[in-house]
């Protein structure tokens, strides 16, 4: 059985963050870097089976970034992963999500994976986009937003997590792919003897020139905080005309009445 | 020069501060208002499985092999969060150092895989004397050949973790007649042992989960085996082999500064008094430039040291170095947290007054900031004379 597990580096959501020079994405000097939250579930799912599965089982864990992202493989490999893959790409965060696809599904077509774990969404750019459409360029079965994870011969048992708290248990034959949700799992830390030894692992690099052949399909334009909210609306005079002026003011400017 | 951690590191740095956020420091605050000590032993086990107990100890005796500077990153990130926790996994640290550095093949196999693995809470040092603390070789309790045994006479005071260590590394005279420091030796001790008894648990300013006990030796009776090193050859092994706690403490000092700098400056932030926020003030700028400028400057000295002592170099200035200014910046840098937060930072509402104490003491255990001077001091004159 051969097990895939996509991760993500991506900035410590407490940094304060500003716009690059380039207008389109965040400026990525002194922030601190760690493996995207829902990757870590992902990781740990895929550690788990791994386990559960015990010999004549890979799991290869794959990051498509600069040199940095060298240290998020290093983790994931440090809880358990097998092997590592490294994207080579500095311009990985200009990539929209059909080309990021697109490279892990160019790197995976001939690897005959059974099974493919991605977090739900990277917490910078959020799209949700990249694990699905992997699934769909490989044909692979998918379900999204995992809460629960079980496989037996061939079956993943995926429970989910649907609108407004309900769950929902979809069953798919790999091979597949799943992407993973808070609530599924509690990611372990990486014992420290399992730090030294992922020093050990083969970590095989590939430039991402190799693998993307795709243009982009929706390029991001503009990146920015949004626009200080202006200064309030003083209304000022005699009462009755006051109520006339608020009234005219909430039925054209809200939706507080129509 | 090469100023970054590695990979290995930043990750040993990053597993200590996540599992310090998630399971220590909901705890501290209690731990240090007297609550029940098992929060603190339970952490001391997870910490142990994760590998916190043997950062600089060599695989095959159960230790994680990443070096002292992972050590001194680990008890910094441990510190920010529990000082008493910190203390209790760097003296771990040190106990299984000093027996791989001194200890028979036999005794480095029967200890050190326990402290490392958490299957023994922890290690102690009894060192201090009621008579010898920073001049140990004035010590009185006495080791006696008898047979195939040696019987332990005497009493310790300050000893860290005594009711629940697994095993002691004790020193004791063996040659009273001797001159002064050079008829000591050092034996391990399993506790437990009939005629080792814990005494009285100290009631300190701060670190109150770690305890510090009176353990007492009234006709203890241990195997020859116990001798660890040669016999009278005790008091070098204590003066030599401990420099490396040294680093320990002084990371755990840079630690506990940093949590204080850190709650107060984010506190300078959000308070305001004269239509601003305090940080807005100069005074209150310029005790955060000091105090981090002194922390980062602590932080390189320990480094070095730690460096140091990885590349087999010697470093016991180095690291009496980084113990006494990591220790006294970190005060420091308790005493302008605690400004900056005015009267609140004085109240229990608030982490700082617990940082204080806790910071406190560490200018004065693992040897005394003057006794630091003093072996700085001596090594560079030797080079004057």
């Amino acid at each position: 059985m051969k097990i895939l597990v996509c991760i993500k580096q991506v900035p410590d959501m407490e940094s304060r963050f500003k716009p690059a020079a380039s207008g389109v994405w965040y400026d990525e000097s002194d922030l601190a870097w760690r493996m995207n939250e829902y990757d870590e579930y992902a990781v740990e799912q895929a550690v788990q089976l791994r386990e559960q599965l015990g010999e004549g089982c890979e799991l290869t864990v794959l990051s498509i970034g600069p040199d940095r992202v060298g240290e998020a493989i290093k983790k994931a490999l440090a809880m358990g992963c097998d092997r590592g893959v490294h994207v080579q790409d500095d311009a990985a965060a200009t990539k929209d999500p059909w080309q990021i696809a697109a490279i892990i599904a160019a790197y995976a077509k001939d690897q005959g994976y059974d099974l493919i774990f991605t977090g739900m969404q990277s917490q910078d750019r959020g799209s949700a986009q990249v694990g699905v459409t992997v699934a769909e360029d490989l044909g692979y079965a998918c379900a999204t937003t995992l809460v629960g994870f079980a496989y037996d011969n061939g079956t993943v048992t995926a429970k989910r997590e649907l609108e407004g708290g309900i769950k929902g248990v979809v069953k798919l034959t790999t091979p597949a792919l799943v992407t993973c949700q808070l609530g599924l799992n509690v990611p372990r830390y990486p014992t420290l003897p399992n730090i030294m030894k992922a020093k050990k692992k083969e970590i095989q690099a590939i430039a991402v020139a190799e693998l993307l052949k795709e243009e982009p399909l929706a390029a991001t334009v503009s990146f920015h905080p949004p626009a200080k909210k202006g200064g309030g609306i003083v209304l000022e005079g005699e009462v009755g005309a006051l109520v006339d002026q608020l009234m005219g003011i909430l039925k054209e400017k809200t939706t507080v009445l129509r | 020069m090469f100023l970054d951690l590695t990979e290995e590191q930043k990750l040993i740095q990053d597993t200590a501060r996540n599992f310090a956020r998630a399971e220590l420091e909901p705890v501290a605050a209690g731990l240090d208002q007297g609550d029940d000590r098992e929060a603190m032993l339970v952490n001391l086990k997870k910490l142990a499985k994760l590998g916190f107990m043997g950062l600089n100890v060599r695989e095959e005796y159960g230790g994680t092999g990443a070096g002292c500077i992972a050590f001194s990153v680990a008890v910094t990130e441990i510190a920010r969060a529990c000082a008493s926790t910190a203390v209790t996994v760097s003296v771990n640290n040190m106990v299984c150092e000093v027996i791989q550095a001194v200890g028979s093949e036999e005794q480095k196999r029967a200890y050190i895989p326990k402290i490392c693995s958490g299957e023994f809470t922890a290690g102690s040092f009894a060192l201090t004397e009621t008579g010898a603390g920073s001049d140990p070789s004035g010590m009185t309790t006495r080791a006696v050949a008898d047979g195939d045994s040696f019987v332990l006479d005497g009493s310790k005071i300050f000893i860290t973790s005594a009711p629940y260590a697994g095993v002691f590394v004790v020193w004791a005279v063996t040659d009273k007649d001797a001159p002064k420091g050079k008829g000591i030796s050092c034996f391990l001790v399993e506790g437990g042992t009939r005629g080792l008894i814990v005494g009285k648990e100290e009631k300190k300013m701060g670190q109150h989960a770690a305890s510090t006990n009176e353990v007492i030796f009234d006709n203890c009776r241990i195997p020859k085996s116990a001798l660890m090193g040669k016999l009278n050859d005790g008091f070098r092994t204590a003066v030599t082999e401990l420099a490396g706690g040294r680093i320990g403490i002084g990371s755990l000092g840079l630690g506990v500064g940093l949590a204080a700098m850190d709650y107060a400056t984010r506190y300078a932030t959000e308070r305001s008094q004269f239509g601003q926020k305090i940080s807005c003030f100069q005074a209150i700028q310029w005790m955060i430039a000091d105090s981090y400028t002194e922390l980062e400057a602590a932080r390189l000295l320990l480094m070095n040291a730690a460096f140091r002592k990885e590349q087999g170099k010697s470093f016991a200035k180095e690291a009496s170095m980084a113990k006494m200014f990591a220790t006294e910046a970190g005060n420091r840098a308790c005493y302008n947290a605690l400004q900056m937060l005015g009267g609140y930072g004085y109240t229990r509402d608030f982490p700082v007054e617990r940082y204080a104490r806790d910071a406190r003491v560490t200018t004065i255990y693992e040897g005394t900031n003057e006794i630091q001077r003093v072996i700085i001091s001596r090594e560079i004159l030797r080079h004057f004379s």
